[in-house]
């Protein structure tokens, strides 16, 4: 998986392409948001568009992404997740977790 | 209508090798005419059951290995035999994760992503025997073709 940090405002957005699996983009996934929680930004928006899926284990980091931020008072949203992704959200509830949004400039302005 | 054909794969316990195993079958579910997202599907059911077989049955010891049998019949569609090395467990008493109290739980995804991927699940366990899990997807409906 590969990963582009960008920085909007006081927003994170962070790019992810390719899989979240075990052993490989979780770790990715986890290390990312772990270092933007430690130098204290807490606006984080993960763009899913081109993330083809993931397996149980990135879900889970998906969830821990989640309950690290708000552990800080901070926040993870959803951008764009792609068909497989959507459909795996929604399989698992956690579309009713996430903020999720298909705007860029929607979920930067959400927080 | 094609003869029917049956791979096996014997790996350790190793995490990495994963994603070969989900390669070859849904690599051998397009053989069978599913299409890419079913396929996909395939190979993501087979993933999160290697997942637990390694994880959960064979408690992450390489020395154990995991079976795979893989099945296209003659009929059509896909049968995959998973077995592990373990102590046996029943995979079946793991909590909702879509209940509100375990929605937010780190793991025990997999056997609902494994039930909504395929279109049969069986599991087998015996003490000390390790687990078996069966999982089926039928034939590729054909078109209505006159």
């Amino acid at each position: 998986m590969k990963v582009n940090i960008r920085q909007e405002g006081e927003v994170s957005v962070v790019d992810l392409s390719g899989k979240i699996t075990i052993g490989e983009g979780d770790v990715v996934l986890r290390e990312k948001v772990q270092d933007l929680l430690d130098f204290d930004q807490k606006k984080i928006v993960l763009n899913l568009e081109k993330v083809s899926y993931m397996d149980s284990a990135g879900i889970g980091e998906l969830v821990a992404c989640y309950k690290r931020a708000k552990e800080k008072e901070g926040t993870v949203k959803l951008l764009n997740p792609s068909g497989k992704v959507y459909d795996l959200l929604q399989l698992t509830k956690l579309e009713d977790v996430f903020d999720t949004f298909k705007n860029e400039q929607e979920a930067i302005d959400s927080f | 209508m094609a003869a029917a054909t049956s791979i096996n794969l014997v790996i350790p316990s190793e995490v990495r090798l994963v994603d070969l195993v989900h390669e070859v079958s849904q690599k051998l579910a397009e053989l069978a005419g599913f299409s890419p997202d079913d396929a996909l599907n395939v190979g993501l059911a087979v993933r999160e059951a290697v997942i637990n077989a390694i994880l959960h049955g064979n408690k992450n010891d390489p020395s154990r290995n995991v079976d795979i049998r893989l099945d296209l019949p003659e009929a059509g569609g896909i049968q995959v035999k998973i077995r592990d090395q373990g102590g046996g467990f029943n995979p079946e008493v793991t909590p909702d994760p879509t209940d509100d109290e375990h929605v937010l739980n780190a793991s025990g995804r997999g056997i609902l992503m494994i039930r909504a991927f395929v279109d049969n699940v069986t599991f087998r366990f015996e003490e000390g025997r390790g687990t078996e899990i069966t999982m089926v997807k039928n034939k590729v409906q054909q078109s209505g073709v006159v």
